[in-house]
C-alpha cells in the first residue's frame, strides 16, 4: 500500500500488501513469517496462510533462476524448449520468446492507435468537466455513450455504476489492472503509455461515485506498469486519494469477487452470488471494479462527449476495443480497432499469413479458436463461434493449424487446470481430466464433461474451460486421435 | 412459485424452498447453520430454464423449479461422478458410516456407471486429543472451514493452495495441535464425510482413567 491514506479499512486489507512486501524482501515467504504478518494484524494464521496460499505467484521456499514464458506466442518460436521455470505468461508476447522481469511496453509495439492510446494532452480537462457538470450529469453523458465495460463482460458501464449508487453509501470503487490473461497486454500498454487518461477516468468515476475508498489494483509482476501509475498519479489532482494494491498471480482474480477476496486477506476464491459485487462488495459496501481500458474510455467520453464516442464503433457496440495480437504474425503488438471492424482485417494488417493454414486462438484459456474461413467476423461483444471464440479481453493469438493446434489446445487445457483456485468440484476435478482426455485422445468422452465444467461450475475460469478443447476438436478433431 | 409442480410460497433461497416441501436434493457444503458457500455444485436445479446451484440462489425471483429434470439429473450425476474421484470406500470407522448424506446423494442418482479415475490424497493428522483428520475422504466442501471461521471465529483452519493441491490446512500448514484450535468439534460436526471424524473414545485411553489395562 503506498503512501496510505488513511482510509478506515478493516486491519485485515493490509495483508495483501504486507504479504507482497515480506515476498519482495525474502524472495519467498515462510510459515514464520506470515504468522508475524497474521499477529500483526490481528487475524487467525490459518487464514492469513490461506490467502498466501492461493496467490499463485508467491514461492513458499527459495526459488533460483530466471523465469521463462511458457505461454503461446513463446512457445512457437524454433528451438524453444519447456523452461526450468515456467511461466504460463509473462505478457510480452510481441517479442518472444520472453524471460525475466516485465519491461516497459515498448511504444513502437501500439500498431494501431485510436481514442484511447493516442497521446495525452496533459491535462486534466475530463476531470474538469466532470466536476462542472456535476455527477448526475455527468452519468448521463455516460449512459448516452452507451459504453460496456472493456474487462471482457462488457456489461454496461452507467448501469453498474448506478446499481451501486441505488445501494447508498459508503462504497468501493476499484481499477481492475491485474491484467493476468495469457495473450492479453494491452492494459500493461495503456499503464506505461497513457496513466494520464487511466487516471482521468478513474477521477471521474471517483466524482459520480463518491466512493469511500478507491483501489488500483495492479498485476504483482507489472512493475513498469505499476512504476508508470504511480507516478502519473502522484502527479494528478487524485494523488493521496488511491490505495495502490499489487497482486500476486491467479488468473481467477478477473472473478471480480475472488479480486475483492484478495483485497479483503481473504483466500481469493470467487464468492457464491448473489450478493453481486455491486450490492455487496468489498467488505459488504457496494463495489464498482472497472478494467483499464474502460476508464480510459470514460475519460474520452467526458472530454469529448458520448456522441463523439457513438461516432466509432456500432450502435450496439459504441467505442473502440484493443487488441493484443501475437503469435504466427510480423507485426504483434496493440491494435486499437472501432468495434465491428472484421477480425480478418486486423490479422492481415499485422501480417498474418491469412489463408487456409491460420488459425486464431480468440480470447484466450476462456476463449477458442478459429479457423481462417470464419474469421471475417466483426470484432464485437460475445462468441466469435458457439464452441468458444470470442472477444473476451481482446487476446488473438495467430497460429498454423496444421503445426501448433495440438500444442494450443493442450497449452490452453494445462492453464485451466492450472489456474483453478480449487474452490468447486467440476472445475478443480474436471480441469485436469479434460486435459488428460484431449492429451490421450480419448475424445469421445470430452464432451460430457465439457458439458458439466461450463454448466455447474462456480465461475467463468471453470464455465469457459472448455472453449479451447471444444473449438480445437470442432474442426481439427483428426490431430488430437 | 411453483417446485416440481407444487405450489408454494418464495422465501428464502431455492434450496430452503425445495427442503421445506420435503424433497431431496444433495447440498453437500451447505450446512444447515452456516452462509452458502458454493463450492459441491450438488445441488444443481433447473429454474425458469436455467440450470443454478439451488443453494445460492434467492427464491424471490424464480417462476418454476424443476429438481427432477432430465437435464438437471444429468448434470449432477456428472457432478457426483467427479466428487467421487476424490474419495474411497466408506471405512469401518467407530460410531458406524459417516458420509450418509453422500452415499444417499449416489444411491439417489444411481452412480452404477464407472466412474472416473480416482484422485487419491493420503495426508493424515492424529494430533488432536479429540478428533482425526484424514484427507482420503475430504470431499473439499469447504464446511468445517466456514464452521471454524464464521460460526466459530477461531479460524484454526483454512483451504490452503490452489487446483488439486487445495486441501484443509491448520495454521500455516501445521498439525492441528498447534494450531489455535480448542478442539471444539464444530469442524467435525459439520463434516459430510469421516474426513474429520471423533477419536474413539475407548474407556482404556479416558484420560484421567486410573483402572486402564496396564493398571
Ligand atoms: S470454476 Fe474453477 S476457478 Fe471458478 S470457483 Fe470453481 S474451481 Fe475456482
Ligand atoms: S474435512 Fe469434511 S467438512 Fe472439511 S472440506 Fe473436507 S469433507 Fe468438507
Ligand atoms: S450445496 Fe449448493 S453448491 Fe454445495
Amino acid at each position: 500500500m503506498s503512501n496510505a491514506p488513511a482510509f478506515a479499512l478493516p486491519r485485515r486489507a493490509r495483508l495483501l500488501p504486507l504479504l507482497v512486501e515480506r515476498h519482495r524482501e525474502h524472495g519467498f515467504l515462510d510459515r514464520g513469517s506470515v504468522e508475524h504478518i497474521a499477529r500483526q494484524l490481528g487475524m487467525p494464521v490459518a487464514e492469513a496462510w490461506e490467502a498466501a496460499a492461493s496467490m499463485t505467484e508467491f514461492h513458499f521456499e527459495p526459488v533460483r533462476g530466471e523465469r521463462s514464458c511458457a505461454g503461446l506466442a513463446c512457445s512457437l518460436r524454433p528451438g524453444w524448449r519447456e523452461p526450468t521455470l515456467p511461466a504460463g505468461c509473462l505478457f510480452r508476447c510481441y517479442e518472444p520468446p520472453a524471460s525475466g522481469d516485465e519491461r516497459p511496453f515498448p511504444l513502437e509495439m501500439v500498431r494501431r492507435s485510436g481514442p484511447l492510446l493516442a497521446p495525452c494532452d496533459q491535462t486534466w480537462a475530463g476531470l474538469e468537466r466532470a466536476r462542472n457538470l456535476g455527477p448526475a450529469v455527468a452519468l448521463e453523458e455516460l449512459e448516452r455513450s452507451g459504453l460496456r465495460g472493456r474487462g471482457g463482460a462488457f456489461f454496461p458501464t452507467a448501469a453498474k455504476w448506478r446499481a451501486a449508487l441505488s445501494r447508498g453509501r459508503p462504497l468501493a470503487l476499484v481499477l481492475n489492472a491485474e491484467e493476468g490473461e495469457p495473450g492479453v497486454f494491452k492494459d500493461r500498454a495503456l499503464l506505461c503509455l497513457r496513466p494520464e487518461r487511466v487516471l482521468e477516468g478513474l477521477g471521474i468515476a471517483m466524482q459520480v461515485l463518491q466512493p469511500a475508498v478507491t483501489i488500483a489494483f495492479i498485476n504483482g509482476a507489472a512493475e513498469p506498469a505499476a512504476a508508470a501509475f504511480e507516478r502519473a498519479l502522484a502527479a494528478s489532482p487524485i494523488a493521496g486519494d488511491v490505495l495502490v494494491y499489487r497482486g500476486a498471480g491467479g488468473y481467477v482474480l478477473g472473478e471480480e469477487t475472488a479480486l475483492l477476496n484478495a483485497i479483503e486477506g481473504r483466500r481469493a476464491v470467487p464468492r457464491p452470488r448473489p450478493p453481486l459485487p455491486v450490492e455487496a462488495g468489498l467488505f459488504g459496501m457496494p463495489t464498482v471494479v472497472n478494467n483499464v481500458e474502460t476508464m480510459a474510455a470514460v475519460s474520452f467520453i467526458i472530454r469529448e462527449g458520448a456522441a463523439a464516442f457513438r461516432e466509432l464503433g456500432t450502435a450496439h457496440a459504441p467505442g473502440t476495443r484493443i487488441l493484443s495480437v501475437s503469435g504466427r504474425v510480423s507485426r504483434p503488438g496493440v491494435y486499437e480497432v472501432p468495434m465491428g471492424t472484421l477480425l480478418s482485417d486486423v490479422v492481415v494488417e499485422a501480417g498474418g499469413a491469412g489463408d487456409s493454414s491460420t488459425a486464431l486462438l480468440c480470447g484466450g484459456p476462456s476463449g477458442g479458436f478459429l479457423p481462417w474461413d470464419l474469421a471475417a467476423t466483426p470484432i464485437l461483444p460475445g462468441r466469435y463461434h458457439p464452441t468458444g471464440a470470442m472477444l473476451g479481453a481482446g487476446g488473438v493469438v495467430v497460429l498454423d493449424w496444421s503445426s501448433d493446434i495440438r500444442r494450443a489446445a493442450l497449452t490452453m487445457a494445462a492453464y485451466n487446470a492450472e489456474q483453478s483456485c480449487g474452490k468447486c468440484t467440476p472445475c478443480r476435478e474436471g480441469a485436469p481430466l479434460l486435459l488428460e482426455l484431449l492429451g490421450s485422445g480419448r475424445t469421445a468422452e470430452v464432451d460430457e464433461l465439457a458439458d458439466v465444467l461450463q454448466h455447474a461450475s462456480l465461475c467463468g475460469l471453470g464455465q469457459m474451460a472448455p472453449g479451447p478443447v471444444r473449438s480445437a476438436l470442432e474442426f481439427w478433431s483428426g490431430v488430437f486421435v | 412459485m411453483k417446485v416440481d409442480g407444487h405450489e408454494t410460497e418464495a422465501a428464502g433461497t431455492l434450496l430452503d424452498v425445495i427442503l421445506a416441501l420435503g424433497i431431496d436434493l444433495p447440498h453437500l457444503c451447505k450446512d444447515d447453520n452456516l452462509p452458502p458457500i458454493g463450492a459441491c455444485r450438488t445441488c444443481l436445479v433447473e429454474a425458469d430454464g436455467r440450470i443454478v446451484a439451488a443453494c445460492h440462489t434467492p427464491a424471490a425471483a424464480v417462476q418454476e423449479v424443476q429438481t427432477r429434470s432430465v437435464r438437471a439429473i444429468e448434470l449432477r450425476q456428472a457432478v457426483l461422478r467427479l466428487t467421487a474421484r476424490m474419495h474411497g470406500r466408506e471405512p469401518d470407522v467407530s460410531g458406524g458410516p459417516r458420509s450418509g448424506e453422500l452415499w444417499a446423494a449416489y444411491a439417489a442418482h444411481g452412480l452404477e456407471r464407472p466412474s472416473y479415475p480416482s484422485r487419491p490424497r493420503s495426508a493424515v493428522d492424529l494430533s488432536s486429543p479429540f478428533f482425526e483428520f484424514h484427507e482420503e475422504p475430504c470431499i473439499l466442501c469447504g464446511r468445517c472451514v466456514v464452521a471454524c471461521q464464521q460460526l466459530q471465529h477461531i479460524g484454526a483452519i483454512g483451504i490452503a493452495g490452489t487446483a488439486t493441491s487445495a486441501r484443509v490446512t491448520a495454521g500455516a500448514a501445521v498439525a492441528f495441535a498447534e494450531s489455535a484450535c480448542t478442539a471444539c468439534g464444530s469442524c467435525v460436526a459439520a463434516c459430510p464425510t469421516h474426513a474429520l471424524r471423533p477419536k474413539p473414545l475407548r474407556a482404556t485411553h479416558r484420560p484421567g482413567d486410573a483402572r486402564g489395562e496396564e493398571g
